[in-house]
């Protein structure tokens, strides 16, 4: 069982690690009782639509020899307006980089984006299947999130 | 290409010798070789015809390119051009220098050598003639002596006895020597006769003696003499042989003879036969025809001609004897030495065979040998060196063959030891003696001048072309370090140029990067900004709490409006800042900004004036944003460095067409205006000519405080970025001196020019001019006519520049104008006033002893009495009143007893307490004004005041009483725009608005253009409710600012492709109120839209992907959507083609529905293109709430 204190302390280091800023907490403040799930919701959206995203990335950086970038621009800039909204603030940065790659054509940075990409993805993914986790538990002991 | 340099640089060079000649005038001169340097160089590059008419600048430019990437190769063209052009002179000089010399000697030695050739010639006949002549002589003699012996002989044939023999040789004797003494020159004549009898005349020209030479008769018989003879006649040799050797045995007498009379002086001596002279003999004539040839001597050194002539007999068949005449050469040769004396030289005459006959010299011709007879000598044996070397050189060249030859030898240039000659010989054909004549003529003689002037010539032209060719390599040197000192500075100036661009590039760099991380910045800033708003409407903060948080969120808007700050100069220093085109009132705003700033003045005893003139445009078009900012930075600095007196806004027009001035409204200014006027003559000229087309103002503006001042030396700098006039002002006052070079920038954006002007007293004058476009119908004066209404307005204000300018405006629209500057000048001028209508205030405690006694005071009191019914109008500050006490109260009531006769109008500060305000207002003061005072402001005033006045005449005779008035001059909107929640500068342009609020009256006395709309309000329930809001939000405190709902009723479409964003901003719309229908591109949004537009009675959203939790219903009853959030990055049709579309299908429906982008491009460009599009606003993802809000807020205002 967490305790909400615990909660609050891994919620404070998402912030000093830098997975999260303060967007998210500005989602935080959006949920309220006609939208009790908001961030919940949010933040899988923002999975899907991730994942989405990564699966056409993956595709158009496969193709080796004639990448588009264009597309693959507009690609990162869906993932990075999505992430910054929900406050994932390393997946944003990477993005932005990315971009920048993409700009330059430089088919390695892409390469290595991409990856960082995926990994930040997915560490951010645990984290945040984590605290809700940890936010379920404590909503289902009668708690309420601390805001 | 290296021709082409030749070519230029010889053209050059022609001018540099002379620029080099006269250094004054080489800069001249060096502009024109620069000139045709450039020339080359533009020429050398391109091969593109270019020409000389390259807009100079941009030869100048390419030259830099050309010159940046050539630099080296240039300084090698150098080294080649130098060394071509000394090659050139060389080569010219060279040329010159042989062609003179040429020319000057070959001419000379042609026509003396053909002279020479002619003295030689004739040198050389001379004596060859007179070799002739001897020939002629000898020859004739010979023919006359044979002529004579055969006639004598013929007499006496046949000799029969020894007398008659004797008698013929007597006879022959004499006869012989009439012929040798008749010539001189003769050297002996002899006859030899057959019998061997020999008779001969001899002269030895040495010792000048004659001698007659004889044979023994004896030894001859007449017998021996025939036999031999007829032998003889079958062989000469054997008879020859004889006689000669008959004679050995012969005697020879010599006897001496007189010369002249031929008497014998002497005794005969015997001799040796042919001892002394040669005798003719029948061997010389072999065949009986006369015969030359040269014999030598004993006795003589020269060679002797000898001719021999045989003597017939009468029947020509025997020869009798032989005649023979010798004659010596003698005289040739003295010829020759004559000859050779007058001219120099040698000469030498030789036989066919090379035997010497004659020279010029003195040397012997014979051979010296011991062994008699002597014999010739061999030219090439002669001891005379020249001679003997000619002759040698002669034989060398020619062989053996030269004598024969017929032809003539001249040869100009027989070296013979060390000198030259001429060596010339002539061919002299005489029948069996074939002469040869050499002439030797030393060189010297004839060219030695010519050649010695050749060679001075010779050297003084190659010293000559030298000292030229020195001199030109000399001014080549400098003309060339000329240049290359020039194509130092140049790529020296190119270097500059390099870095310079570098500089400005990194100073590009800069600006991007300031703009770039302000806009970086902006977007935490505001994210710190929004969560504070959050909370602080949080309801559970403890006090302490939430003056922290107030606090903090103050700091947080500073840092924001620095941020902005650095952004706007970035903006404008990139050039990236667009000037919005909107009509504004320019009036109102300044109104508002001079409003704002007296709220921060009165805090620190600074009066804030405002004073425009009355000719000034009302609507003007331009940015009004950015006027405002330029006005505000420059009060705000002017109060920031003002602890004391005043700071004043002064504006005024110059009308590009009317040069009048402005009117004499300023009278105190007016002179120093004027001296202005002639110094800023250029800026205004420059000024006036841009304003001529489409119909533009010069606003002129003065900022004037009594501040700290700047220093003149300052004056410049201190519209640098970060610098500030004294850096210790900074602990003092704050700031990063960012705030003038942003109002520079802006003012010279806007075509305008600002400078710090030089200001009697302390404190700063700055002024600038602005350049805006007016509408044509601009200058509507004010339909109020104020004289007509016999108004007295007694101005009894603190402010000393304030009141001063109110009260001349006032008296120059003729409104009678009185001042009072404290409490006693108002009392005073009270009872002054009111004295003559009503005695009972005498009463009043107050002294009056202020000295306000003045002419012009007591003439006003007079023209006041003559007024037929005035209107008393008081202005009263508030500040008059002795606050601190309750003195005030006492002070009130003191006034209140002229309630009826005058209006009070009370001037109060924006921090008057309530309780003096619901005292006023209990006493029935109800015209109040917020300070400060202004033109606009006494306007209202004195027309609400004639408008009470009307009405209470109206109404007199209806009903008193009831009429409850209530004037407010509001200024509530100047708390929401200093608190404001954004803190973008150009918010404070919100309008002041002055509220008359009449109970009665309210909705015809209300002139702001907000309850204006309230007209219509019944119309549409819909509509109702958003203008009261729109009532409401002007009333608004910044409570209301974060009421939760304050987009209540709003629907907005929200076109966003990421469905996580789309969320996000459909809950936060959700939370302020509005209703939200999302959808997924630019595609939908546009059909939501059309849809609706085309069937409005059935609605749906069809397209909407909506996870919205609301009712469905509840977005069917709304029609039509009041804003749209594009996103701008969207699948199938992105946010600018959806807005653009989307205004495509508003044109001609006259509605616009505003669009706000959504991006998380953060770039200025980005704002750009999405205003150009069409779109109406700019939020940066992720969407800040506040800003969000108050975008969305600001922009569904106007619509209702």
């Amino acid at each position: 069982m967490y305790s909400v204190a615990q909660l609050v302390e891994y919620t404070s280091s998402l912030f000093q690690q830098g997975f999260l800023d303060d967007q998210f907490n500005q989602l935080q403040l959006l949920q309220d009782e006609s939208n009790p799930n908001f961030v919940v919701e949010v933040v899988t959206l923002f999975f899907e639509d991730a994942e989405k995203l990564l699966n056409q990335l993956e595709k158009e950086i496969g193709q080796e020899n004639n990448i588009d970038f264009k597309r693959v621009d507009a690609l990162v800039h869906q993932l990075k307006g999505s992430s910054s909204s929900i406050g994932a603030q390393r997946v944003q940065r990477v993005c932005i980089a990315f971009k920048n790659y993409c700009e330059e054509k430089n088919v390695e940075g892409c390469f290595k984006s991409l990856q960082d990409i995926k990994q930040e993805y997915t560490l951010v993914k645990t984290k945040f299947e984590t605290l809700f986790k940890m936010e379920q538990q404590i909503f289902a002991a009668g708690g309420s999130a601390p805001r | 290409m290296a021709k082409n340099i030749d070519k230029t640089s010889s053209d050059s060079e022609n001018s540099l010798c002379s620029s080099s000649s006269s250094p004054p005038m080489s800069n001249k001169y060096r502009y024109m070789f620069n000139r045709l340097f450039r020339f080359a160089n533009s020429w050398k590059k391109s091969n593109s015809p270019r020409g000389r008419r390259i807009f100079h600048r941009d030869v100048e430019k390419e030259e830099f390119q050309y010159a940046s990437s050539h630099c080296l190769s240039s300084y090698y063209s150098v080294f080649v051009v130098r060394l071509a052009i000394m090659v050139m002179l060389a080569i010219l000089i060279g040329l010159l220098t042989i062609l003179t010399w040429h020319f000057t000697k070959i001419y000379t030695k042609k026509s003396l050598s053909s002279l020479a050739y002619g003295l030689r010639y004739e040198l050389l006949q001379r004596p060859i003639l007179r070799m002739w002549n001897i020939l002629n002589s000898t020859s004739e003699i010979t023919t006359a002596q044979v002529k004579l012996s055969q006639y004598v002989i013929r007499r006496y044939s046949n000799p029969a006895s020894q007398a008659e023999q004797v008698e013929l040789y007597e006879a022959m004797r004499a006869v012989t020597w009439s012929l040798f003494a008749s010539r001189k020159a003769l050297n002996s004549i002899t006859i030899n006769y057959k019998n061997g009898f020999v008779q001969a005349f001899h002269r030895d020209l040495k010792d000048n003696n004659t001698f007659y030479i004889y044979s023994d008769l004896s030894n001859y018989s007449m017998v021996a003499t025939t036999s031999n003879m007829l032998k003889s006649i079958s062989t000469h040799q054997a008879w020859d042989d004889k006689t000669l050797h008959g004679n050995f045995s012969a005697i020879w007498y010599r006897e001496p003879l007189d010369p002249v009379t031929g008497e014998k002086i002497g005794k005969a001596m015997k001799i040796a036969p042919e001892d002394l002279i040669n005798i003719a003999g029948l061997s010389q004539v072999p065949d009986g025809v006369a015969t030359w040839h040269v014999a030598v001597s004993k006795f003589t050194d020269s060679p002797l001609l000898s001719a021999a002539l045989p003597v017939w007999d009468s029947s020509n068949k025997s020869i009798m004897a032989v005649v023979g005449v010798t004659t010596a050469f003698y005289s040739v040769g003295q010829l020759m030495r004559e000859l050779v004396e007058m001219h120099s030289g040698h000469m030498y005459l030789t036989s066919q065979q090379g035997y010497l006959l004659a020279t010029s010299t003195s040397a012997p011709l014979l051979t010296n040998s011991t062994k008699p007879p002597p014999k010739l000598k061999m030219a090439v044996d002669c001891e005379d060196e020249i001679i003997r070397l000619g002759a040698e050189w002669l034989q060398r060249t020619y062989g053996n063959h030269f004598p024969n030859s017929t032809h003539e030898v001249h040869v100009e240039n027989a070296k013979l030891g060390n000198q030259q000659y001429y060596i010339d010989s002539f061919y002299l054909n005489l029948k069996r003696l074939p002469l040869v004549g050499v002439i030797i003529i030393p060189r010297k003689y004839i060219m030695g001048q010519v050649d010695e002037r050749s060679f001075k010539t010779l050297v003084i032209l190659i010293s000559a072309s030298l000292c030229i060719f020195v001199i030109g390599c000399v001014c080549i040197l400098i003309l060339t370090n000329g240049v290359s000192k020039e194509m130092n500075l140049r790529a020296e100036l190119i270097s500059q140029l390099e870095a310079r661009r570098k500089a400005e590039a990194s100073s590009n760099y800069k600006s991007q990067f300031l703009a770039n991380m302000s806009h970086e910045l902006r977007t935490p800033m505001a994210a710190v900004i929004g969560l504070l708003d959050i909370l602080i409407s949080d309801d559970c903060l403890t006090n302490e709490q939430y003056s922290t948080v107030t606090q903090i969120r103050k700091c947080s808007t500073a840092l924001l409006r620095l941020l902005n700050n650095i952004l706007d100069l970035s903006k404008v220093e990139s050039g990236k800042l667009v000037l919005e085109d909107a009509e504004f009132d320019l009036g109102r705003e300044l109104e508002g900004l001079v409003d704002m700033f007296s709220v921060q003045c009165i805090n620190h005893n600074v009066e804030t004036v405002l004073d425009l003139s009355d000719d000034m445009p009302k609507l003007v078009r331009g940015d009004s944003g950015r006027v405002v900012q330029v006005f505000a930075n420059l009060i705000n600095n002017s109060i920031k460095f003002t602890t004391s007196g005043h700071v004043i806004l002064r504006g005024w027009c110059e009308y590009p067409n009317s040069c009048n001035d402005s009117p004499n409204f300023y009278l105190d200014q007016k002179k120093s205006r004027n001296l202005h006027k002639s110094k800023e003559k250029p800026n205004a000229s420059h000024a006036k000519r841009i304003s001529m087309r489409d119909n533009k103002v010069i606003l002129w503006f003065e900022v004037e405080d009594t501040g700290c001042g700047i220093d003149p030396s300052k004056w410049d700098s201190v519209f640098e970025s970060f610098e500030q006039a004294d850096p210790s002002t900074t602990r003092l006052h704050g700031g990063t001196g960012l705030g003038l070079c942003i109002v520079r920038n802006l003012v010279n954006k806007m075509g305008g020019e600002i400078k710090v002007t030089k200001k009697e007293g302390q404190g700063t004058l700055m002024r600038l001019c602005l350049l805006l476009s007016a509408p044509v119908d601009v200058t509507e004066q004010h339909a109020l006519n104020l004289t007509d209404n016999g108004l007295v307005v007694l101005l009894a204000l603190q402010g000393n520049m304030g009141r001063i300018i109110t009260s001349k405006w006032l008296t120059k629209k003729g409104v009678c104008t009185m001042e009072a500057s404290e409490w006693n000048g108002l009392t005073q001028i009270l009872r002054e006033l009111f004295h003559a209508r009503s005695s009972i205030h005498n009463s009043n405690n107050f002294d009056a002893h202020y000295p306000i006694n003045l002419e012009g005071f007591k003439s006003k009191l007079l023209s006041i009495k003559d007024m037929r019914n005035p209107i008393f109008v008081i202005v009263v500050d508030i500040g008059l009143l002795d606050l601190s006490t309750d003195i005030w109260k006492e002070q009130l009531n003191f006034l209140h007893k002229y309630f009826g006769r005058a209006k009070f109008v009370w001037m109060l500060n924006h921090d008057t307490s309530n309780t003096i305000k619901t005292e006023l207002r209990r006493k029935g003061h109800l015209l109040m004004v917020n300070k400060p005072l202004y033109k606009a402001k006494m306007i209202h005033i004195l027309e609400a005041v004639i408008k009470e006045r009307n009405h209470e005449l109206q109404k007199k005779n209806m009903k008193e009483g009831d009429l409850h008035e209530f004037l407010e001059i509001d200024s509530t909107h100047f708390d929401a725009a200093t608190s404001s929640d954004d803190s973008d500068i150009s918010e404070i342009s919100e309008k002041p608005i002055v509220k008359l609020t009449n109970e009665n009256e309210h909705l015809e006395e209300n002139n702001s253009r907000k309850e204006e709309s309230c007209s219509s309000e019944e119309k549409k329930a819909k509509e109702t409710n958003f203008a009261t809001q729109g009532y409401d939000r002007v009333t608004r405190t910044r409570k209301e600012v974060n009421d939760k709902k304050s987009l209540e009723g709003l629907r907005i479409l929200l076109a966003e492709d990421t469905p996580v964003i789309q969320r996000v901003a459909t809950i936060m719309l959700e939370k302020m109120g509005a209703v939200v229908v999302a959808v997924g591109d630019g595609q939908q949004a546009v059909d939501a839209l059309n849809y609706m537009a085309s069937a409005e009675d059935c609605r749906r959203e069809s397209l909407q992907k909506d996870r919205n939790t609301r009712s469905q219903t509840e977005i069917l009853t709304c029609h039509q959507y009041d804003l749209i959030l594009m996103d701008c990055q969207m699948p199938k049709m992105d946010g600018y083609e959806a807005t653009k579309e989307i205004r495509k299908s508003e044109e001609g429906t006259g509605k616009h529905i505003p669009i706000v982008a959504l991006t998380a491009h953060a770039m200025s460009c980005d704002e750009a293109k999405c205003l150009k599009v069409g779109m109406d606003a700019y939020l940066t993802k992720p969407i800040d709430f506040k800003l969000m809000v108050s975008t969305i807020l600001s922009l569904t205002k106007p619509t209702n």
